[in-house]
């Protein structure tokens, strides 16, 4: 079964070769369970990756500016780049102009400058002594593997059919994912294949992340001394947990294209993680979205911890301790783990596109966050529209909380006339659900619209309605029988504030509920009113006495009350028994 | 005849229509068919409590037709009030009710300016206009806060005429919300420091607005409103410096009462001269 999928691989790519050994990305390669891979593995496991300087680097309109995450040192190079650049150990690699540029990155300072060939920087790694670099077309395709050493000096060079991704070196092996599947490991010296990683699991990038390298996409293994498990899936794998996030954001773009200078919302909706073995540092993965950067459970995807940034975050990366979020005004904000703010680097100048390395630098504990729900309602008080989608995921998250501050952030938001309608939808409706925060809903039933005042919105009166009477709030009953009676409210809040009132009204709320009665039994023109007035009518019944029953005995025997009113009045009250004549009476008859 | 017509003079002539409108209707009708009588009260009332809308509509009618006389069924329509009605039924209930002017009947006509359906709640505006009294004043202060701008332009015109100077706070409040009714209300009611705020908004808002609560002011009786703030409003006026102020103290000057102050006419007549009012127009003529 396998050799007829090489097979058919083999129709499809071609071969590119160097000199001596096992022609590198060759199609009719056998799956050998790992036993190849491990070998590699054992063989340079004592060469030490350089996990490298923490280092942002920003596209700018000029070039390419870069700064330490830890505050030490920030460089500039001139040059428009084409697409966005790499930085893997000490090195910066981009393509510039017809070259590929190699800068130190905790410099700037230029190492070397090789031929483009007219291709597009993929990605690129670096053990100290060589320089590996993907290329290829920004339209896809023209795959282009370099090995440069630090003088300059191409030692191997590659144009394979297979379009290549981003490659990683350890040892002077180069490891460089192909096909989706592939990790070829390159005698980058002898210019053959000396090992080969099947994966199951999507695979465009081997990637130096804090001195150890991972391979994959989706998700990540680790070149260890498992890897020759790692078809068997036993290897050391990293794995975001599944949970459906604002704009489906992925942990790694495809390593087979040229990723585009300039940030695009792809860029803009990311995932970070920074891997520890198997596990993710500090137990946390940042999703971002615009504006708005979210720290989830590695394990459970459970929100933890959001934070609001001044401009879209373009780029970044998960370190030790925390997470490096760099945002378009020239910012690097820094958050540790639990969300709390680390403070910050800046660029000095707006950036297009920004790449981050870790390296080996950690976040330190920042300032505690504010709590959650107060985080969220930060989040929310964002007025743009493109943020909309990531609201609604938070409000949802939100309304899973059982603080009472919680009802106030929904309130707050459902009572402010410039919040969308979508997300003013859903805020109500977590309004109506909640159990929690009776005092702020009483406080926010108090007030009404206001044309004097500016109060231009009513108070969200239906869904609050609907959660004070499913907590027995009998303090409500009053302020919401003042709502029945104000026309700024909308025929929805009558009918849930009468339906609330039907279960809490005393009889200290009987003028109101007889007002609107006599208001509206015969002038109700929308369904819920209707359903409001026969709600009111019930409440009378229960608590008016027998003046409340005759009115509403009354009402149903007056050919004025709407029909449908006077149909559902009929089987409230009992009609009247017919007055006994009197002795008198009687006898004056006979 | 004056080409600038002032808001100010506008409001004053809708208010007189709207205070004294049933009066003129029922002499139209007197004139032409039904002369004033007495009603059976009693007959009113079972009309009234028919549920059928045509007999309702005519009881209504009645009790318009029969001017002071009607007075006497007004407890028969506050009941149909507070007992609710169709929408054609109510608008007239309250229409006549508002004709009857008896302050009884504001406690149950004020639900009716929160009513949802508009031409309900601007009947009842209306009608506490002319019924006034406490509960007309309290319920037409509540409705400059409503969302009806027609019913907050009737309230604001209103409480002028109902002399409810409680309600000069929300009025000034009105004003600030550009419910340019309310100057003229301001202008009835004001004290000279209030009449001052009033000025204030002279540049502020349109000039017809805040003019129409200055016509009220000048035009106040001179037992109401003495010459010195009358002179104040007249300079604030000359100083504001506009062919606008000057055509309008021109219009003022032309109304003044013959025997009312001459200090404040020799004012007006000299703003005019500064201004250069036009005194009469070429078109007018």
């Amino acid at each position: 079964m396998k050799k007829l999928v090489f097979l058919g691989i083999s129709a499809v790519f071609g071969c590119a070769s160097g000199s001596g050994g096992g022609r590198v990305f060759s199609p009719e390669w056998q799956n050998d369970g790992g036993k190849s891979i491990a070998a590699v593995q054992a063989r340079i496991a004592a060469a030490k990756v350089d996990p490298g300087p923490g280092v942002a680097v920003g596209v700018t309109d000029t070039g390419l500016s870069g700064v330490l995450l830890d505050g030490s040192g920030k460089w500039k190079h001139a040059g428009k780049v084409d697409a966005m650049p790499s930085v893997s150990g000490g090195v910066v690699v981009a393509t510039t102009g017809g070259s590929v540029v190699a800068l130190d990155a905790k410099s700037g300072r230029k190492l070397w400058q090789v031929d483009s060939e007219g291709r597009s920087l993929r990605g690129a790694g670096d053990d100290g002594t060589t320089t590996v670099v993907s290329l290829g077309s920004s339209s896809g395709g023209s795959s282009m593997f370099l090995a440069v050493e630090r003088d300059g000096n191409v030692s191997r060079k590659f144009k394979p059919e297979a379009e290549i991704g981003t490659p990683a070196i350890q040892g002077g092996i180069a490891l460089v994912p192909w096909g989706n599947q592939y990790v070829s490991a390159i005698d980058v010296g002898a210019g053959n294949e000396v090992g080969r990683l099947l994966l199951r699991e999507q695979v465009s990038h081997a990637t130096n992340l804090g001195g150890s390298i991972y391979f994959g996409e989706l998700s990540l293994v680790r070149f260890d001394d498992r890897i020759g498990q790692a078809v068997q899936q036993q290897g050391t794998q990293v794995t975001l947990p599944t949970r459906e996030l604002p704009g489906k954001p992925l942990w790694f773009s495809d390593g087979t294209t040229v990723s585009p200078a300039n940030a695009t919302a792809r860029e803009r909706i990311r995932l970070f993680a920074h891997p520890n073995g198997s596990e993710l540092s500090g137990g946390r993965f940042a999703a971002t979205y615009f504006r708005i950067a979210m720290g989830l459970g590695a394990t459970d995807g459970k929100l933890h911890w959001v934070t609001t940034t001044k401009s879209d975050v373009i780029g970044g990366a998960g370190t030790k301790g925390g997470f490096a979020l760099c945002t378009e005004d020239g910012t690097v904000v820094l958050r540790d783990e639990i969300g709390g703010d680390a403070g910050s680097v800046a660029f000095d100048q707006p950036i297009r596109g920004c790449a981050v390395q870790a390296g080996s630098f950690t976040v330190a504990r920042g300032k505690p966050p504010a709590p959650l729900p107060q985080q969220i309602a930060k989040a929310i008080e964002v007025r743009e529209a493109e943020m909309a989608v990531a609201q609604r995921f938070l409000l949802r998250e939100l309304g899973a909380l059982k603080e009472a501050f919680v009802t106030k952030v929904l309130i707050d938001l459902a009572e402010n006339a410039r919040t969308t309608p979508m997300l003013l939808e859903d805020a109500r409706q977590l309004l109506s659900s909640r159990r929690t925060g009776a005092e702020h809903m009483l406080e926010s039933l108090s007030k009404h619209y206001d044309f004097l005042t500016d109060v231009l919105r009513p108070p969200p009166v239906g869904p609050m309605a609907d959660a004070l009477s499913a907590m027995n709030e009998s303090r409500a009953a009053p302020l919401l029988a003042r709502h029945l009676n104000d026309p700024a409210n909308t025929a929805d809040d009558i009918q849930r504030a009468a339906r609330a009132l039907e279960k809490l009204a005393t009889s200290s709320e009987l003028e109101e509920l007889k007002t609107f009665f006599a208001l509206y039994r015969a002038t109700a023109d929308q369904k819920e009113l209707v359903n409001a007035v026969l709600s009111v009518a019930r409440a009378l019944v229960r608590i008016g006495g027998e003046d409340g029953k005759r009115v509403v005995r009354d009402a149903a025997r007056d050919p004025l009350t709407h029909p449908d009113i006077q149909a559902g009045l009929g089987g409230l009250v009992p009609a009247e028994a017919p007055p006994k004549a009197a002795p008198a009476a009687k006898a004056a008859k006979g | 005849m004056r080409r600038t017509t002032h808001l100010g003079i506008l409001a004053a002539c809708w208010l007189a229509f709207a205070t004294a409108a049933p009066d003129a209707a029922a002499q139209g009708k007197t004139k032409g068919k039904v002369t004033a009588t007495k009603i059976d009260a009693a007959k009113i009332k079972a009309e009234l409590e028919s549920g059928n809308e045509k007999r309702m509509l005519a009881a209504l009618q009645q009790v318009e037709d029969a001017e002071d006389a009607g007075k006497a069924a007004a407890p028969h329509l506050e009941a149909l009030a507070r007992r609710g009605a169709s929408v054609p039924v109510l608008s007239r209930c309250l229409e006549v009710l508002g004709g009857l002017k008896q302050p009884t009947s504001s406690l149950a006509i004020a639900p009716y300016y929160r009513h949802r359906v508009p031409e309900v709640r601007r009947s009842a505006a209306k009608a506490l206009l002319k019924t006034g009294g406490p509960a007309a004043v309290k319920a037409l202060r509540a409705a400059l806060r409503s969302p009806d701008a027609q019913v907050r332009g009737i309230a604001a015109s209103g409480l002028g005429s109902l002399n409810a100077r409680e309600a000069l706070p929300d009025l000034f409040a009105a004003l600030s919300h550009n419910v340019g009714e309310a100057a003229a209300s301001i202008g009835q009611l004001c004290k000279p420091e209030e009449c001052e705020k009033l000025a204030g908004y002279l540049g502020k808002l349109p000039f017809d607005v805040v003019t129409s609560g200055f016509d009220q002011i000048l035009f106040r009786s001179p037992k109401d409103m003495g010459d010195e703030q009358k002179i104040r409003i007249v300079g604030r006026l000359r100083e504001l410096g506009t062919k606008d102020a000057g055509n309008y103290l021109a219009d003022v000057a032309e109304r003044w009462p013959k025997d009312w102050s001459k200090r404040v006419k020799q004012a007006v007549d000299a703003a005019v001269k500064a201004l250069g009012g036009a005194t009469a127009s070429p078109e007018d003529e």
